[in-house]
């Protein structure tokens, strides 16, 4: 690469860059209206069936079709949306509670306490995701998936924030700030000030994401949301032994589900080159 | 040097009995103790037998939990190894494409419209493709079918099919895995100014990425050896579950299904365990390629 594309590119990639981490957050932005407007854009309440014909493709009147009790796909998708978001986001927030942010406190904890912690996250950290939020709803109850999903993303999280934090605390910066007599908790509370600022955004789009595809395999296994409670996740379980004959009833959530994942990714930017 | 070494087999072992204790805090919580000093109790003996090799017998088929999966986890282990054939044949050329320049590597994100679908989504998807495309049954009428497919010759096709679908589909989750591992250092080591300092001291660029980008490339994807493994475990427990195959991730499904905690506890432990061997080879194997990388 002669040095001249070198500089262009140096130029033009961080713009690509901003560009598409901004079309991540109006993507999400986009969903957030579909699912706080979800009961108006929706054509019917959730699980009304018989609206049309069974198995009807799309069409006028039914853009995404009607599955195979007649209920219309549409609907059900924008309800099954305003579902599997909110579970999300709360358990983003608990990723990033017990993740993110205990990752990043638990690096300036003394030496040998904060060493165990991060090697029973590595532990925890050693299982699949899914299988560990499995595990925990199968001793807590599927009524609490949010939660074990949370929970199950946490120990990387932790890990990712851990090890960064402790990158930062050995930075020479930091050991200035010490030698000039700061105190520990002041270098926590300016390096966990300037992380959410500068990381926030990255750090929580990428737990959404992160948990996103754990909640929705969950209940796609029959793990999660139970009748008649649908999330697009249990949608396309439903739509399993019919999609062969009838594509729409499992395409249009799948895409759902896809553009949500991959508009939180963007967001993310996680895979430009530089974990946040 | 030597000490280094030393640490890291210390941390393996410790890390496997740390799992180890999970397990059995698995199966702990399961027995439903009244009180601390019960809890604790249970947990011990639980553990105590675990590291004797007695992980208790299923509560379903009465069998040793260790017989149960034992005869469940080589599907898993080849329909992983099948899959990581393919996530590595297919990712390392892609992930080295994309790293090609800067502004390939910004525009790769367009590939998570692809990555973002979920393993179960991929899996559904290639179900269609094949039974519309390609006249397959659906996986769910293959056993219906498999005796009239022996009796006929086509057993050996219909064995290939089995695999086939459900090798792609845990292939496609390490492929994203592998580039995305590639494309990382990549960042870091295209940009690095040693490079530019090394055509000043006149040797070509094929010869700078021979001997120093392409090591620290195969070094990052040693040291994500661990994730790709975590990928591929998930990979295998939805392809099995959609794909109807007999394995030990499915086997874990079922097991907490049904509360079977001695058999998922062991399934999750053989997991960690694979996953944490992973990790140790990759950690030793970024050290032998890139000393300077594995200090940092």
């Amino acid at each position: 690469m002669s040095s001249a594309a070198a500089t262009r590119d140096d130029v033009r990639a961080p713009v690509l860059r901003t560009v598409i981490r901004a079309t991540g957050l109006a993507g999400l932005g986009l969903i957030a209206v579909i699912v706080a407007l979800s009961d108006v854009i929706a054509r019917a309440p959730a699980g009304a069936s018989g609206l049309a014909p069974a198995l009807q493709p799309p069409m006028i009147g039914f853009p995404f079709g009607t599955d195979g009790t007649g209920r219309d796909v549409w609907s059900e998708t924008v309800h099954a949306l305003a579902l599997s978001v909110p579970n999300a986001v709360l358990a983003a927030a608990i990723t990033i509670v017990l993740g993110a942010v205990a990752g990043f406190v638990a690096a300036r904890l003394p030496r040998r306490s904060g060493g165990v912690l991060r090697a029973v996250m590595g532990v925890l950290g050693a299982v699949p995701v899914l299988l560990l939020a499995i595990a925990a709803i199968g001793v807590a109850g599927p009524q609490f998936a949010v939660i074990a999903a949370g929970f199950a993303a946490a120990p990387a999280a932790f890990n990712r924030s851990f090890d960064r934090a402790m990158a930062l605390a050995h930075s020479h910066y930091a050991e200035f700030a010490r030698t000039t007599g700061i105190p520990g908790t002041t270098l926590l509370r300016r390096d966990l000030v300037y992380e959410i600022r500068g990381n926030f955004v990255s750090v929580a789009a990428r737990a959404l994401a992160s948990v996103a595809i754990a909640l929705s395999t969950i209940s796609f296994l029959g793990f999660g949301a139970v009748a008649p409670h649908r999330d697009l996740g249990a949608m396309i379980a439903g739509a399993r032994g019919q999609y062969l004959d009838a594509w729409w009833i499992a395409a249009f959530p799948a895409l759902a589900l896809a553009f949500f994942i991959l508009f939180a990714r963007l967001a993310a930017a996680l895979e430009e080159g530089e974990p946040p | 040097m030597w000490r280094v070494w030393l640490w890291q087999g210390v941390q393996f072992v410790l890390s496997l009995a740390g799992a180890m204790a999970l397990a059995s805090l698995l199966v702990t919580f399961s027995r439903h103790t009244h009180g601390f000093w019960p809890f604790l109790s249970v947990f011990a003996d639980t553990l105590t037998n675990a590291f004797k090799g007695d992980f208790g017998n299923s509560i379903l088929n009465g069998q040793s939990a260790l017989r149960t999966v034992s005869l469940q986890i080589p599907a898993t282990l080849q329909l992983m190894g099948a899959g990581a054939l393919i996530a590595f044949v297919v990712g390392i050329p892609l992930g080295i494409f994309l790293s090609a320049s800067r502004m390939l590597r910004a525009a790769a994100p367009l590939m998570q419209i692809v990555a973002a679908a979920p393993v179960f989504c991929a899996a559904l998807a290639l179900i269609w493709l094949s039974v519309h495309m390609l006249h397959w049954s659906a996986p769910w009428q293959t056993n219906a079918m498999a005796g009239s497919a022996a009796a006929s010759g086509g057993a050996w096709q219909d064995m290939l099919r089995g695999l086939a679908l459900p090798a792609l589909t845990v292939g496609v989750a390490g492929i994203a895995c592998v580039q995305v591992a590639l494309r990382r250092k990549a960042a870091v080591t295209l940009a690095a100014p040693y490079r530019v300092g090394l055509r000043m001291m006149g040797l070509s660029a094929f010869e700078i990425d021979l001997r120093y980008v392409l090591p620290a490339l195969l070094g990052a994807l040693m040291a994500s050896l661990g994730e790709i493994a975590l990928a591929l475990f998930s990979a295998s427990a939805v392809a099995e579950w959609v794909f109807n195959r007999q394995g030990a991730a499915v086997l874990f499904l079922k097991s907490s299904a049904s509360q079977d905690w001695t058999v998922a506890a062991l399934v999750l432990l053989i997991f960690a365990a694979i996953k944490l061997l992973a990790d140790f080879i990759g950690a030793a194997a970024t050290r032998l390629l890139v000393p300077a990388d594995a200090a940092t």
